[in-house]
């Protein structure tokens, strides 16, 4: 008994320390990492058609999903440690500006991208980029824009296509207001930025500074904030509940028509198709208002950058399959009918295959989203992304809005120069 | 046990203690059951209604499991992983553990304190911030991706060691001299005395760190590296993500998650009881 | 204690000696049966330890690592640190004070003769533990939800109640109450299975003669269980004022990510997590986790001390 016990012990650490490391027994696999599931089916559609184009380099996609934190909690240590990294991974924008520090581990894509260059929203790759080396593609342009239900609208005789500016929006919530006396015009999040980063940016501002401090106790921030707070002490906003417009309790209450309006970026679309199928038919997504005329029709929101890795086994294939599957007419076709993402590549628009797409989409909402991009295309502003920013929101979403938007007789600005000082960078 | 004597006193204790469990019973079970009923509505509900008690047959369906069962979920690949890791980790690390326990708690020698010390140390220790260097190490011993690479760094796991010398230390010295002077080895102790004795801790032992393997997740997370081999915690989470969508999925698979374990810890159970009562160790 | 002398059966003759004269040597015996603690311990924990102490003195970044001093400990210093320390302790404290005597009490029923169907209460006690925290965290955020319709919110309804914000609701105790509720679900089972466990130990007889001298069921609790359950408290202490601690995943869960409104469910380990992790500024981590890993490790060894644990060598 006790031989055999002993023996398959030290059998058993013999064993494991003889395990070889693995080997990729395919030369063109490509391990791809994502925290999104819908991704892996994007890549693997344009991997089909690369290969059609490329018998010559045919891949496949090997990939490997995880949790948000867990996917980039591991890509830190992977390429921290230089070994263990995947060839192409999804990296979330918040999170970019950490793996753009010390000597860079991922592959700049200048080469590749510079034909194409002229015809994608250059911004898209700007927010991926550093000392002017280019190390993500973006799926989407990720324009904010605004979801309202049509139908309270219009039983509370608000016309939201004449919604111009944000007096407007704050009006047309009084007199939404008078008519649901029991439901809101707005809501706003307290653990999350899509809600206010746009009304920031449009004012001219941002949570950080184009030269890499943190800017919360700017006077743009404090306007967006105080805005929202005036709705909130009217009752006009709610607080989303569960803190912002990602959580299951936000969701149930907005699709029983709690809700009025949320301002979110494009690639919200499938959550209401998703989540809130009781809204269909209701929902129409429409523009944002505006400041004044200076401001910015639309701010592109958030976005997933991929990159290749410096651990890549084959560099050069990955880089030119990640500039086709992003940055191609066939990738925006796809980005567009299977996610509903609006796609960087400019002319996409204008694609048949996009603009008269009939999708899930279409059948969902009262207006063509399509209509919507194009009426903002031309006027998309960008925010910046630098190292500050992973520390700098999630200062935001822990203290700064549950603060501005729930403590009692609070000085937005005062708070905002308190928690400024408190951002560890 | 004195039947006669038991039966009289069953009134109204026993009837008190019965209902205090019961109560606290219901509690616990509670969550289980809301989850349950979730788990055979569609996501969307959960959305709407939130986690309720009431029964609404026209609503429940069947549809999450089927989904589970022939979705693309590579679910039941996660749930084999765990059971593999779970089982192969659970056997060497109770082994290991004992064996350790046994010389901290029946010896005494020089540097026991230090290397006592030093079990705590390796328990406090926060494990996030020995990640990276014990990644890199891993790395060069070429472990990542494997079973071992998830299950050597804990094989002697502190806290079994330190339950072990708590239990251990229960037995009196020199029952070992007696067996030292029938001529057993000091290993001969161990193997053939000691162990039959240690039964019920090695099931309270074993469930801990059953338990333990089972749900461990970020060492595991960072060990593995392709999808086939990834574990059921691991898994699941990704299907909470913000920015997933796959709530049918996972209500079934939270609840399929639990089921086996709960039917292999009934199964134990009666292991487990007599293990519990047979109670080697008293005097 | 005595133990056998030294040497004693070396001197038996005939071959296989010396192989014979090691496994009979209790001299060397306890370094055996501790070597494989020691080679883990050596292998996989002396380097990366050292290295996590030398990560706290840098800023490290992927090959521009340097030294940078004390700096990284002025994070001590940290309003979001301290509220984490604060959040830490209230929990440990609470869990300590509900789940030590609490599963010690139910112990001793579950173990009285007394009690029927014991394995049945047992086996439901002992279930959410064998629940991934994944799950539970994720079927407590919605029993704990802020709606009228949410799970607990309905059910104190009925009692006339208004709706509360359980999870980072204005009021800092409802968190610390939903956080406490998570970990005696979890935990519940486990600690009572530690006392049933350690019940086994304790003879019959000393009750039977307690009985013959007209003890009471609180006296022969207080003289007799308590103090013969020692051993088993000092296991779940040590592992409790650990466990309670380095909480996180419960938290994480519970608020469906690591930041939860005016962090009012941010614990220490959570925020190692949050800058080392989250914002990957290593150096920073490794310093809380060193502070983190002195205070319990003094903590835990004062309290070893004071309740005798160490022997002399």
């Amino acid at each position: 008994m006790k031989k055999t016990l002993a023996l398959a012990l030290v059998l058993c650490i013999v064993l494991a320390f003889a395990a070889p490391a693995f080997a990729d027994a395919e030369p063109t696999e490509i391990e791809y990492w994502t925290f999104q599931a819908l991704h892996v089916d994007f890549y693997k559609t344009m991997a089909e058609k690369w290969n059609e184009l490329n018998p010559d380099r045919p891949i496949t996609i090997k990939e490997t999903v995880l949790d948000y934190e867990d996917m980039h909690s591991k890509l830190g240590i992977a390429l921290q440690s230089g070994e263990g990294a995947p060839d192409l991974v999804d990296i979330e924008i918040n999170k970019f500006a950490n793996f753009l520090q010390g000597d860079i581990q991922l592959l700049p894509l200048n080469e590749e991208l510079a034909p194409e260059l002229d015809n994608i929203v250059k911004a898209r790759v700007e927010i991926y980029s550093k000392d002017d080396n280019y190390y993500g593609i973006c799926f989407h342009i990720g324009a904010a824009v605004i979801f309202y239900n049509a139908k309270m609208c219009e039983e509370a005789g608000i016309d939201y296509q004449n919604i111009k500016t944000w007096d407007d929006y704050y009006e047309a919530g009084k007199k939404f207001k008078e008519a649901f006396p029991d439901k809101y015009w707005a809501s706003v999040e307290t653990g999350d930025v899509w809600h206010v980063w746009p009304l920031i940016v449009q004012a001219g501002g941002d949570f950080t500074t184009a030269d890499g401090e943190p800017n919360l106790d700017s006077p743009e921030v404090a306007k967006a904030l105080e805005y929202n707070r005036k709705m909130l002490d009217e009752g006009i906003a709610c607080v989303a509940p569960g803190g912002g417009h990602h959580q299951e309790e936000f969701y149930g209450y907005m699709n029983d028509g709690n809700i009025c309006s949320i301002v979110m970026p494009m690639w919200y679309l499938d959550r209401f198709t998703n989540y809130m199928p009781d809204l269909k038919g209701q929902m129409a997504v429409w523009t944002l208002p505006v400041w004044d005329e200076n401001s910015p029709k639309s701010v592109g929101q958030g976005g997933t950058g991929t990159a290749v890795t410096n651990q890549a086994d084959d560099p050069q294939l990955t880089k030119d399959f990640l500039v086709y599957a992003k940055t191609s007419r066939d990738g925006a076709i796809v980005a567009w009918n299977d996610l509903g993402f609006d796609p960087i590549r400019v002319e996409a628009l204008d694609l048949p295959e996009v603009k008269d797409a009939e999708n899930v989409f279409t059948e969902y909402y009262v207006t063509r989203p399509i209509d919507v991009l194009m009426m903002v295309k031309d006027d998309i502003a960008g925010h910046n992304n630098n190292s500050v920013m992973p520390a700098t929101l999630d200062t935001a979403k822990a203290n700064v809005f549950t603060r501005a938007y729930t403590e009692e007789n609070v000085n937005i600005p005062e708070m905002l120069a308190e928690e400024q000082a408190n951002i560890l960078y | 046990m004195d039947k006669q004597i038991k039966k009289k006193k069953v009134s109204v204790s026993t009837v008190l203690m019965v209902l205090l469990f019961v109560v606290l019973g219901a509690l616990t079970l509670l969550p289980f059951y809301s989850l349950f009923l979730a788990s055979f509505r569609p996501g969307t509900e959960l959305m709407r209604h939130g986690l309720g008690l009431k029964i609404d047959l026209p609503s429940m369906s069947l549809n999450n499991y089927k989904l589970l069962f022939t979705g693309e979920t590579p679910y039941f690949t996660w749930f084999l992983n765990s059971v593999k890791i779970t089982v192969v980790q659970t056997v060497l690390t109770l082994f290991v553990s004992a064996f350790v326990g046994y010389g901290f708690a029946m010896y005494d020698f020089k540097g026991k304190n230090l290397i006592f010390t030093c079990v705590l140390f390796v328990m406090m220790i926060p494990v996030e911030i020995i990640m990276l260097p014990l990644y890199k190490l891993c790395i060069s011993l070429g472990l990542m991706n494997t079973m071992w690479g998830i299950i050597l760094p804990t094989i002697a796991m502190p806290m079994p060691i330190f339950f072990f010398r708590q239990y251990l230390s229960g037995i009196p010295r020199d029952f070992l001299d007696a067996a030292r002077i029938d001529g057993c080895s000091e290993y001969g102790i161990f193997f053939r005395i000691i162990l039959p004795l240690m039964k019920p801790s090695f099931a309270s032992m074993g469930i801990f760190v059953g338990m333990n393997s089972w749900n461990s997740m970020l060492w595991p997370m960072l060990v593995i590296r392709t999808n086939d081999k990834i574990t059921l915690p691991i898994g699941l989470a990704s299907l909470i993500t913000p920015y997933g969508n796959n709530y049918d999925v996972l209500l079934a698979g939270a609840v399929f998650a639990v089921v086996p374990i709960v039917i292999l810890f009934v199964l134990f159970q009666k292991y487990f009881i007599a293990g519990m009562t047979a109670g080697g160790v008293k005097g | 204690m005595k133990k056998a002398p030294d040497g004693i059966y070396i001197e038996d003759s005939g071959s296989g000696r010396r192989l014979k004269s090691f496994a009979y040597n209790a001299r060397i015996a306890p370094y055996v049966f501790v070597a494989p603690f020691i080679i883990v311990f050596l292998i996989f924990y002396v380097y990366p330890i050292i290295s996590g102490f030398v990560m706290s003195f840098q800023n490290v970044v992927p090959g521009q690592t340097k030294f940078v001093g004390w700096k990284n400990y002025k994070i001590l210093t940290n309003r979001e640190f301290k509220k984490a320390i604060r959040n830490s302790v209230v929990y440990t404290i609470a869990t300590l004070a509900t789940l030590l005597p609490i599963p010690m009490f139910l112990a001793v029923l579950l173990n009285s003769k007394k009690m029927v169907a014991k394995g049945f209460f047992r086996s439901i006690f002992f279930l959410p533990a064998l629940v991934s925290v994944v799950v539970g965290g994720f079927t407590f955020r919605l029993i704990f939800g802020e709606l009228p319709t949410s799970l607990l919110n309905s059910v104190t309804a009925k009692f006339g109640a208004e709706p509360i914000k359980w999870l980072g609701g204005p009021k800092q105790w409802t968190t610390y109450l939903a956080l406490l509720v998570l970990a005696i679900w979890r935990w519940l089972g486990v600690n009572i299975i530690y006392y049933l466990s350690g019940l086994q130990n304790i003879p019959d007889e000393l009750y039977e003669s307690a009985d013959i001298d007209g003890a009471t069921g609180w006296q022969k609790f207080t003289r007799i269980t308590m103090p013969l359950l020692k051993p088993t408290t000092i296991y779940v202490l040590t592992i409790s004022i650990y466990g309670g601690l380095a909480m996180f995943l419960e938290s994480y869960m519970l608020f469906n990510g690591n930041n939860s409104p005016n962090n009012s469910g941010l614990t220490i380990v959570g925020f190692l997590y949050k800058v080392g992790w989250q914002q990957n500024k290593y150096g920073y981590a490794s310093a809380v986790g060193v502070c983190l890993l002195l205070v319990t490790l003094i903590i835990n060894l004062i309290q070893l001390k004071a309740t005798g644990f160490f022997e002399k060598e």
